[in-house]
């Protein structure tokens, strides 16, 4: 390899800018939820409190590993790693840039459904093999998520597909520039409650507020992630805080494609940026305002909710672009 | 102890944080007297927390039982119970700086053993 591809995937846009916005990522959401609750939030861990994410995993690295009796080795070994390493494979396929992502094949967005499918059932598989109480049922209630915030999350994020008429997540971006508004203003109000829906998934989807049942601190201890210690527990926290950078900027590509920036070449990357940012404050907002569901109430909202109004903006979009031609 | 977590003291700006499962923490904070009941499981999840751990008696009923001293369900404070209580935070009830002023000090004490 050459040593620009070199630099491209080890520094930017790859592994190093992904795990230090992942963390950079973290503190955000900390203050946006400390500034909602009129507290400060970390301040004391380098300027503002900006390295107390790198100082946690750091912390939990040297912390005992535990391994509880009757616990499945093998799954809480690999699992972690997974949790890592998929969503940051999956990151690869986002225009980072603002241009073209690293790894881009017709295709892409439905590889990207895939890993979350699998994190999804790597959640489940850890929460069993931990062999607790608490963690199975985490793990019950992450599974029945996963269930129902699924199909409308796959329904929502063909739409933008269908407009660009590319399932590849760089030509959809592009296709906006090209079209000239964000997928998110197409037609309104109906890329707006394409977004709208999608944003409600990708809260599911991370199991943030309101959805957060299968982690509910106050009801089941940790959930899934009950006996976790350690190295574990710094990898899953890292592999969150990537999922959430995942989500964050799979919106901002989908929905927030625009023509101003897309062209000039310092500023796309700043921009799109800045638009995964503005995605992860919002999703923090929304866990600061909102209180939990209980895991029967998040079934019924999606499946009795989200699920229609994402086939009925689905087959809009599709009738819009019919008659547009 | 609730004011020391929100917003008027928010010890948070330390980068401690609220945990649900013993097995996440680093220190255990002990709020009250230790009764006839509540003593296995106070030992338990000592058990269950990760090495290297903290225990931090807050409060006169945490230190010694306080007023609750001598009563026939109570074994006394934390001192009595767990191997081992790195700070203890008087006071009926603590002040919130109180309260932080003592976690900084477990937070030395780390920092001095790791040396």
């Amino acid at each position: 390899m050459d040593p620009v591809s070199l630099l491209a995937y080890f520094v930017f846009p790859g592994y190093a800018f992904l795990i230090l916005m992942a963390f950079f990522l973290e503190w955000l959401d900390r203050k946006t939820l400390a500034k909602i609750q009129d507290r400060y939030g970390p301040l004391v861990v380098g300027p503002s409190g900006l390295l107390q994410p790198l100082a946690d995993f750091i912390k939990l690295l040297s912390k005992e590993d535990i391994l509880p009796t009757g616990a499945n080795r093998g799954v809480l070994t690999v699992a972690p790693i997974l949790m890592v390493a998929l969503p940051l494979t999956a990151l690869f396929f986002i225009p980072m840039d603002g241009r073209r992502a690293l790894v881009c094949f017709e295709g892409d967005l439905i590889a990207i459904l895939f890993i979350l499918i699998v994190m999804a059932l790597l959640v489940f598989l850890m929460g069993w093999a931990s062999a607790n109480t608490f963690a199975a049922e985490g793990a019950m209630r992450s599974a029945l998520q996963m269930l129902s915030y699924e199909i409308p999350l796959a329904l929502t994020a063909i739409c933008p597909a269908l407009m660009a008429g590319s399932l590849c997540i760089s030509n959809i971006y592009a296709s906006q520039a090209r079209a000239g508004l964000p997928f998110i203003a197409f037609v309104p109000p109906f890329g707006f409650l394409s977004f709208v829906v999608f944003l409600i998934c990708s809260l599911a989807e991370l199991e943030r507020v309101p959805f957060d049942a299968p982690e509910a601190e106050t009801e089941i201890v940790a959930g899934w992630m009950t006996e976790l210690t350690g190295r574990r527990l710094a990898l899953i926290r890292l592999g969150r805080n990537l999922s959430f950078l995942l989500m964050a900027s799979l919106m901002a590509s989908l929905y927030l494609g625009d023509p101003l920036t897309f062209r000039v070449a310092w500023l796309a990357p700043l921009a799109f940026v800045l638009k995964v940012l503005a995605c992860a404050v919002l999703m923090s907002f929304v866990r600061g305002i909102v209180a939990r569901l209980r895991i029967d109430q998040t079934l019924r909202v999606f499946w009795t909710y989200m699920i229609p109004l994402a086939v009925g903006v689905l087959l809009a979009t599709k009738l819009i672009l019919t008659l547009l031609g | 102890m609730v004011a020391a977590l929100t917003p008027r003291f928010d010890l948070e700006r330390f980068g401690a944080l609220k945990v649900g499962s013993p097995r996440h923490a680093d220190v255990l904070i002990v709020t009250g007297p230790v009764t006839r009941e509540s003593r296995p499981r106070l030992i338990r999840i000592y058990e269950q927390m990760p090495e290297p751990k903290l225990v931090v008696a807050v409060g006169a009923c945490a230190i010694s039982g306080g007023v609750f001293a001598g009563c026939y369900n109570v074994c006394g404070g934390a001192c009595n119970v767990l191997p081992k209580v790195d700070v203890v935070v008087p006071g009926c009830p603590p002040k919130p700086e109180a309260i932080i002023d003592g976690l900084n000090k477990a937070v030395e004490m780390l920092r001095k053993a790791g040396r």
